[in-house]
This record gives C-alpha cells, sequence and structure tokens, in this order.
C-alpha cells in the first residue's frame, strides 16, 4: 500500500533524527514559518555569511531576500546564480548572458582583468568562491529528492558546489519540498535517470550526493556523535510549497 | 606460521594498550540483528556473482561510460604499474600535495608511500588513517584503521602533530584534526580515494563514508584519482543498491553512512555560454585506476573466485575471536581474518597468505555474519590445502601424516604415551607439566593423563549390534574419547542402551581426520575419510551417534565434499553423512514423547561447541535436553564464542589460545553456576584444562559432557559430579 505524503514525512522526520549523530528537522507550515525559521536559525547562531546552492524552492519563498534584508551577506554558489548575482539580479532571475559580459562581471568582482574565454572564468570563479565557502557560518541547499526510510536527502549536479555548501560552513540547511520525498532507495534509484536528464541534461550528472544525518566518526573512542569534518549542526526544513496538497 | 608472526602475536598479547582498547570488543553482547538479512544476503550475492562472472563485459562498459562522462580510465595490472601511474601524473601536473580518503587498495599496493618516497606530501583525511599516519603503522582493521589505540594514544599523537596538548576529549581531538586536515584540502593539488562500487552503466564510482573527507577529498581539489579493484565493479544502479543496503548495516548497524557520493566525471559547468567546461567547482581531471594486483587471477580460480564477492565491511572480524585478541596488524599484512589470508595470498603471495591462515581457529563464527555468503572458512582449508599442494608438508605435516594415516601405528603410540606419561601424571589424573615441546601448551591448560586401558579395549564385546527391533546406533567415539576420556565411551553406550537403541562400537574406526583437515593434508583426510566410512557402513547402522563436534563435523560436513570427486565414495560418504548424530540430538530423537523431568533445582550452564552450533546448526537440541531433564539453564554470555582450542592453535599460538579460554572462563565465571555442559571433547579437554590452572585442582567448577550428565542422572539421585 502506497505511503501518503504525511506518513513519509513521520517517517524521514524520524529516521533523519534519530541515525547517528542525527539532522534536526523543522516541518514548516508555509513559506513564511520556513523562511522565519532559517532567519531565526541564523540570528541565535550569529551568521553573517551564507553561502547557497541553487534552490527553486529558496526562490519561490524568497529566502535569499529575507535573510538580506536581515543584514545576512549570502553568496549563491551555482556559476550562473552567482554571475546573475553579480550582475545585482534576483535570485532565480539570471538572464542570458554573452561571455564577454561575464568576464566583465567576474573581473569585476575579483578586480582582475580576466579574458573572455572559459576555462578562465571557470578558474577565477572558483578562486573567488573556494574561500566563500570555508568561511561561511551557514551553507543553504536544496534537497532534489528525499528518501523516507532512511531520512537522507538527495543532490545532483554537474559543477558539485551544493557538496561544499553542505560540507564546509558551520552550519548545513537543507530545504526539502514534501512532493519530493520517496519511500525507499529503490525507488529514489527510479527517479534518478529522468531527473539528471531534467535537472542536468546528462544521463548522470557528475554528482549524486546522498546526505542523512550529521557528520560523525566512529575512529576515536567515545567519539559517537562528535563532530568530524562536516558542520556542527544539521538541520532540514520540510516546506509546502504553494502548488503542493497538504 | 612464521616466526615473525609467532613474535607479533606474541607482542600483541602481551601490549596492554593494545589489550585494553580491544576489551570493550570481545564483552558479552547481544549479536545484532538485521532485519531482512537474509533476503538482502542473497541479492548481494547473486550480484556479487553475476559481477564477478561478467566482468571483462563490465570493464569495456564502465571504461566506455567513464570516458564519455570526461574522466580518463587507466587499468593497472599491478602495484608498480598503478603507483607508476598516478606518480606521473602527479609530477605531470607538479603536484606537491596530496589529500587521500580511505582506501584498503592503496595500502595494499602502498601508493602512500610511493608518493612520499618521490617528495610528494600525502595527507591521510580519514580521521582513523592520519591517526596510523601519525603513527607510522599500518591499519588495524578493514573499516576501522585505528581501533587499536586508546584514547591516550590518540591525544598524545594529535598533541604531537598540532604542537599544543591537547585535552583526553573526543570532541576536542576531533576539532583539532579538523582544523589541520582543511587546510590540507585546501592547499591539495590533488585528491586520493578507493571507491566502495563502480557502476559500469554509467562510469559511475559510488564512496561511502561517515566523517565527511570523502565528499570534500573528492571535490576540492583540482585533480581527483580514483583508485578501484576490479572486483568493484557491478553493472547498475539497482545492483549497487543490494550492496548499499547491507553494507553500512553491516559494518555499523545502521541503514546508511552519512554520506553517499556518487561521482561521473569530472564537474562541469554550463555557466559560461558555448559547451559544458569541465571544472569550475570540482575537479577538472578525474582520473580511475582500475587495479588487477592478483584480482583476476583470483577471478580464474573456481575455488577462490568467492573471496572477490567480499564487500569489505568488517564484521567478519568483530565476530572473530582471533582478531579480538590480537587487532589487524599482527597478521602482517594490510588484510586481516579469513578473509584476508585469501587476499594476502593472492595479491601479496602464497606463503603470506598460509601465514594469515594459520592464525585461523575454525570456528565459524565468519560465515554467519557475511552478507555476500562468503564460506570464509572453506576458503581458508582450501588455501592450506594449496599450500600444502604446491610445497608440500612441513615436518610437523609429515609426522603427523605417518601417524594419523596408519591407525594401528596410532593406536600404538598412544598405548606407548599412557606408559611413558607416568612421571608427569599427578594424583588426581591430571598432567600440568610437560616437557619441550609441549611445555607451552600445559602452561595454559591441565592435560588429562592418557587412559591406561583405552575406550577400544574396553569396547571388544560391543563391536557388532545384536539382531532386534531397536534402532541399530554405531558409536563414533574420536581419538580423545578414546585415549583420554574412555568412560565418558561408556557412559554414551550405557545410556544410548536406556533410551531404547542398539548401540555398537566398530572397532575399525580411525581418527576422524580434523588435524589433518587444519593442516591441509587433503591426501591424509581423504584416506582417513574412507577408512572411516568402510569402518561405520559395514553393519548398516540407521544412525551414527558421535559426542564430539569436532569429529562429527568432519564425518557429516566433510567427508561428502573430499569425495565428491569419486562417484562411488561420494555416494558412500553423504550416505554416511545424513545418519550423523549428535548425542542431544539422537536422544531427542529416540525419546519425542519423553515428559518433562520434575525440576531439580540445580543451575547450569552450556558452552556451545563451534562445530556444532555452526558447523552443525545444532543448538536447541542440548537445550531442550537439558531444561527436560529438569536442570536450570543459565545462559551463557557468548555461550557461541569459540573456547580457543581451535585446531591447532593450541599448539601452534598457545598464549593466542589462552587468550581467547580466559574470556570463555570469565564468562562461565559469571554465570555463579557450577556445572558447565557441553558437546565436545576438544572444549572438555580446554576448558577443563583452563579452570584447572586458574582455580587449581579443588575448583568447584565442572565441565562435562552432556552424555556424563544423563549417565549420571541414571544412577544417582542428586548431582554429585
Amino acid at each position: 500500500m502506497a505511503m501518503t505524503t504525511s506518513e513519509l514525512i513521520e517517517q524521514f522526520k524520524t529516521e533523519a533524527t534519530n541515525t547517528g549523530a542525527g539532522a534536526v528537522v523543522y516541518e514548516a507550515k508555509d513559506a513564511q514559518d520556513a523562511k522565519d525559521y532559517v532567519l531565526r536559525l541564523a540570528q541565535e547562531k550569529n551568521v553573517q555569511h551564507v553561502v547557497k546552492s541553487r534552490s527553486t524552492l529558496s526562490q519561490e519563498i524568497g529566502l535569499r531576500a529575507h535573510l538580506e534584508a536581515a543584514g545576512v551577506q549570502v553568496v549563491e554558489t551555482d556559476l550562473e546564480e552567482w554571475i546573475a548575482q553579480l550582475a545585482g539580479e534576483k535570485e532565480g532571475r539570471a538572464t542570458n548572458k554573452s561571455i564577454e559580459q561575464i568576464a566583465a562581471l567576474i573581473s569585476q568582482a575579483t578586480g582582475k582583468r580576466l579574458e573572455a574565454t572559459p576555462q578562465v572564468l571557470l578558474n577565477a570563479a572558483r578562486d573567488a568562491l573556494r574561500p566563500l565557502y570555508i568561511n561561511a557560518d551557514m551553507g543553504i541547499s536544496e534537497a532534489d529528492l528525499a528518501i523516507a526510510e532512511t531520512g537522507t536527502s538527495v543532490t545532483l549536479s554537474n559543477e558539485g558546489n551544493e557538496r561544499l555548501v553542505a560540507l564546509l560552513p558551520c552550519i548545513h540547511v537543507t530545504l526539502i519540498d514534501r512532493e519530493k520525498l520517496v519511500p525507499t532507495l529503490d525507488d529514489a534509484t527510479a527517479k534518478l535517470k529522468p531527473l539528471s536528464r531534467e535537472l542536468t541534461g546528462r544521463k548522470m550528472p557528475s554528482y549524486v550526493t546522498h546526505i542523512t544525518g550529521k557528520n560523525t566518526t566512529g575512529d576515536i573512542r567515545g567519539a559517537f556523535r562528535a563532530r568530524a569534518q562536516g558542520p556542527e549542526e544539521e538541520h532540514i526544513v520540510l516546506v509546502i510549497t504553494a502548488a503542493s496538497k497538504s | 606460521m612464521s616466526k615473525a608472526m609467532a613474535k607479533r602475536v606474541h607482542e600483541a598479547l602481551t601490549d596492554e594498550n593494545l589489550q585494553s582498547a580491544l576489551s570493550g570488543f570481545n564483552a558479552p553482547r547481544r549479536r545484532r540483528v538485521i532485519p531482512d538479512f537474509d533476503v538482502l544476503s542473497k541479492e548481494i550475492r547473486r550480484v556479487k556473482e553475476e559481477s564477478i562472472a561478467n566482468l571483462p563485459q563490465l570493464v569495456k562498459q564502465f571504461k566506455a561510460a567513464a570516458t564519455a562522462s570526461g574522466a580518463v580510465v587507466y587499468e593497472a595490472k599491478d602495484a608498480e604499474d598503478a603507483n607508476a601511474y598516478v606518480l606521473k601524473l602527479a609530477q605531470e601536473r607538479a603536484v606537491k600535495h596530496i589529500v587521500k580518503s580511505k582506501s584498503m587498495l592503496t595500502e595494499e599496493i602502498e601508493l602512500r608511500e610511493y608518493l612520499e618516497n618521490a617528495d610528494i606530501e600525502v595527507t591521510e583525511t580519514d580521521v582513523g588513517e592520519w591517526i596510523i599516519q601519525l603513527a607510522k603503522e599500518k591499519p588495524a582493521h578493514i573499516t576501522g584503521p585505528a581501533i587499536h589505540k586508546t584514547l591516550g594514544q590518540v591525544t598524545e599523537l594529535f598533541s604531537k602533530a598540532t604542537g599544543e596538548q591537547l585535552e583526553a576529549n573526543p570532541q576536542v581531538l576531533l576539532d583539532a584534526a579538523r582544523q589541520i586536515l582543511r587546510r590540507a584540502y585546501i592547499e591539495a593539488d590533488m585528491g586520493i580515494s578507493g571507491v566502495n562500487i563502480a557502476i559500469a552503466e554509467t562510469g559511475t564510482i559510488v564512496i561511502v563514508t561517515n566523517e565527511g573527507n570523502g565528499v570534500i577529498t573528492t571535490t576540492l581539489p583540482p585533480i581527483y584519482v580514483a583508485v578501484v579493484g576490479y572486483e568493484k565493479l557491478v553493472s547498475s544502479f539497482e545492483d549497487a543498491n543490494a550492496i548499499l543496503k547491507l553494507l553500512s548495516r553491516s559494518t555499523m548497524g545502521m541503514k546508511t553512512t552519512v554520506y553517499v557520493s556518487y561521482i561521473t566525471g569530472p564537474s562541469q559547468s554550463t555557466a559560461i555560454p558555448g559547451r559544458a567546461v569541465l571544472g569550475g567547482q570540482g575537479p577538472t581531471e578525474v582520473h580511475i585506476v582500475l587495479v588487477d594486483n592478483g584480482r583476476l587471477q583470483m577471478r580464474e580460480s573456481p575455488e577462490f573466485r568467492e573471496a572477490l564477492y567480499c564487500i569489505k565491511c568488517g564484521p567478519c572480524l568483530g565476530v572473530c575471536p582471533v582478531f579480538g585478541s590480537l587487532a589487524g596488524q599482527t597478521y602482517g599484512y594490510i588484510y586481516q581474518g579469513g578473509i584476508g589470508a585469501i587476499m594476502t595470498a593472492f595479491h601479496q603471495g602464497l606463503a603470506e597468505g598460509k601465514d594469515v591462515a594459520s592464525l585461523c581457529m575454525g570456528c565459524l563464527a565468519c560465515r554467519e555474519v557475511c552478507p555476500a555468503r562468503i564460506d570464509i572458512p572453506r576458503l581458508v582449508s582450501a588455501l592450506k590445502a594449496k599450500a600444502v599442494a604446491e610445497e608440500g608438508l612441513s615436518t610437523k605435516g609429515k609426522v603427523m601424516r605417518s601417524v594419523l594415516k596408519q591407525p594401528k601405528r596410532m593406536d600404538r603410540l598412544m598405548r606407548i604415551a599412557s606408559h611413558l606419561q607416568g612421571p608427569f601424571v599427578d594424583n588426581d589424573g591430571m598432567i600440568r607439566r610437560l616437557p619441550y615441546p609441549l611445555n607451552s601448551l600445559t602452561e595454559i591448560i591441565s592435560l588429562p593423563a592418557l587412559a591406561k586401558s583405552p575406550l577400544p579395549d574396553r569396547m571388544k564385546a560391543y563391536s557388532a549390534p545384536k539382531e532386534g527391533t531397536r534402532p541399530r546406533v554405531a558409536f563414533y567415539a574420536g581419538c580423545i574419547a578414546n585415549y583420554a576420556y574412555p568412560d565418558l565411551g561408556e557412559d554414551v553406550m550405557r545410556v544410548l542402551r536406556e533410551y531404547g537403541a542398539e548401540p555398537y562400537y566398530p572397532l575399525e574406526q580411525a581418527c576422524c581426520g580434523a588435524p589433518a583437515h587444519f593442516s591441509g593434508d587433503v591426501e591424509t583426510m581423504i584416506s582417513l575419510a574412507k577408512l572411516n566410512i568402510a569402518a561405520l557402513e559395514e553393519e548398516e547402522p540407521d544412525y551414527i551417534v558421535t559426542v564430539c563436534a569436532g569429529c562429527a563435523m568432519m564425518l557429516k560436513n566433510e567427508y561428502p565434499r573430499l569425495l565428491a570427486a569419486e562417484p562411488g565414495w561420494s555416494k558412500r560418504a553423504q550416505a554416511l553423512s545424513d545418519k550423523i548424530r549428535d548425542f542431544s540430538q539422537l536422544i531427542l530423537q529416540l525419546t519425542p514423547a519423553a515428559e518433562s523431568k520434575p525440576s531439580r533445582d540445580i543451575k547450569v550452564t552450556y558452552h556451545d561447541p563451534c562445530h556444532l552450533r555452526r558447523g552443525m546448526g545444532i543448538y536447541g537440541e542440548p537445550r531442550q535436553l537439558l531444561e527436560r531433564e529438569g536442570f536450570e539453564l543459565v545462559e551463557l554470555g557468548n555461550s557461541e564464542v569459540c573456547c580457543g582450542f581451535g585446531g591447532e592453535i593450541v599448539l601452534d599460538y598457545p598464549e593466542l589460545s589462552n587468550s581467547v579460554l580466559k574470556r570463555k572462563l570469565d564468562n562461565i565465571e559469571a554465570t555463579g553456576v557450577d556445572t558447565v555442559v557441553t558437546s565436545c571433547l576438544p572444549c572438555i579437554l580446554q576448558i577443563r584444562g583452563g579452570l584447572d590452572k586458574r582455580k587449581g585442582p579443588n575448583c568447584n567448577i565442572k565441565v562435562i559432557h552432556m552424555a556424563e550428565l544423563l549417565a549420571k542422572d541414571e544412577h544417582s539421585i542428586g548431582l554429585d559430579l
């Protein structure tokens, strides 16, 4: 018998919270509630710098603007979004640009005169963004899929920036559209190839990353649940979108 | 067994820090129950069998898909080939600093050392691996490289690495590690990792980790090198799932690891118009080095191919009593445990593999927990047999063969020994001190004196069954009953008669061949198998009863396997096998309707012999019988863990045997009960002998065989043992 969305959510919450060093799972009532949760968290933890990977949810609820309005600096790390941000464009409103325009934007941002060739610009972007991940207080990403039986968030990308967003800052927040919950690993795998084509245009993207709970290690006696190499806190915000049924 | 191995074993057993670190490992605990283990492990087995069978096809498919995704795939035939490739790449790219995440394969080929010798800095980023890098040691376990380190030792290592005195607190230590390792990630020009699974259909590699270092190592540095053993290849994501579903449950009891990364080619971006450009936030270059180093040869061998099904999860080590005493570095090579013996044989050399195999107690615990259903004990036996076939028997093996193969000679020697033992036998019939070379044995266990009148002498009148309607039961006693515990043999005959059987003792029975089995002497085993089959089948018994689990397992499981290639003998061996009954099993079978006796208010505990419980699946029957007889059974903690006798282990590595025995004795004492019942004679020898050493001749704890318990019950009201 197929599970209902509520059942999937309950299972997801239980698993994500209880697996090893668990995550904190917040079920947001609506878009405002989700935004407020993230801002409240940021304020409680004195977050000043946020790095973000692409998120349609965030765009839909206006999360970046909400944080910026409260004085939190948010940097987009998906290259297209970052470039759009440099151009002063709103979240999710990236316009098509020529390579010369991109070169100009990145040159301005980095204070260097950059040649309008892809590799040069890509390298410059990497050099500019890298320290930002490392110094960020918080990373925000969105799961493309979530697995209820294990409490796992799944992301797909070609760039890999969401992996750095999830691992390097001190706090990691994952936004999940409730409708993207599937029951099992097998269900997630079945969706992987169609989703890959849809999101990245390839049979399989460069990166598919599963994250469950919070990083830990058993390698030092008594260390279970201690923070290893990733964030100190993992927060998952389950969001109802305007389009989804409750 | 090499001198070097014997030395390492001794050092490990006398290393207080190590033994302290291992103490939690061996504490009595309930075995973790994994839901759906049977179904899931069957699936993994299927996936591995098919994948290894189809390996050439999968390699072709993987290479094509990975190359299409932008990765470079290199097939390395051995360690030198793989290492040279990585070094050349590093030198061409002017790599100065490499970060590495955990990989047993890279330990096997010694990649890090190779790169460091070429003046490239390599930092291990898995905390466990970093610990052993700092300590300049090899991994102590397949998944937990630093389990042998105490908190104090880690504190010392990290304090030295950071230059400050750190608090002996796990979080403090991890925070210090993270700071150093982060700097390494950021500086590094190249990242290297191992791979858990390689998916052919898309050229994808899969890495599972908990710490997060696996994600960072494979994303931050501009070049990423994945080092993959051929056996990691599977066809599809669905096949990969089969492995993932049990991998972390098996290793850690968690449904999944914190991070699972599926990587297909380099990072790429379409943000810059034109075409997709490689690099950006992640590596611009990805190299996948597929490594053979003996794996393909393993695949070619019908006997050893099964070892390639290993998913390197580790619980085989968690239940291994030898590992629990020694930890991994003692094994001397990279891979540990029974499965490690096979890997060592093919990746390092047969002599080295045989060395690792010499540590195996044959307790069968590993096989029970393996998610790929690998018959590790059979592989270890096969490896020992292969060593004998290729190198011949050792001197000790030759001597043993000359005695075992000639039952009459063996009988004569035992009788001679029973006459010569006089000076060594104490008044109570125990031998507590033997001269060299058996002195190390009697240091750990006191032995029973050999009987002046061995069982065969007493059984002359019972060598053939009487005609009648009762079930005809041939009694196979085994050497220990025959020469050390003949009274037990008489108890068996009496009890069987009282329970309605017609027992007899075939005089032509010989040693079951277990000692030859432990040393890989197949020729002797086959010779004895044929002898015993002929002796036992002659009077057409309905059943063959055994009192020694070790013997029983030989007759029941090994004889059919040994003789499988000879059709006539194979049939006879199988017929014999079908008739084998453990004593408890037979008693219950003979008296299915017997009523339970009233409670005697006597507590007993039961030790499960390895070869009875796991070798033959018998553990309910003895307990049922004990309770039916009115005894109160107090369960022994870790009842199913080996007593330590371990075939040749008690002779080759007596200290190791003693280390395992000690835990058994501790568990026995913890029950507070003074009667230990069991169904195996080496176990009785070992446990009784160990208790005598521990508590002296007036030890109140009695260790007896089920047959003795029932025999005495028939002739006394209370339990006066």
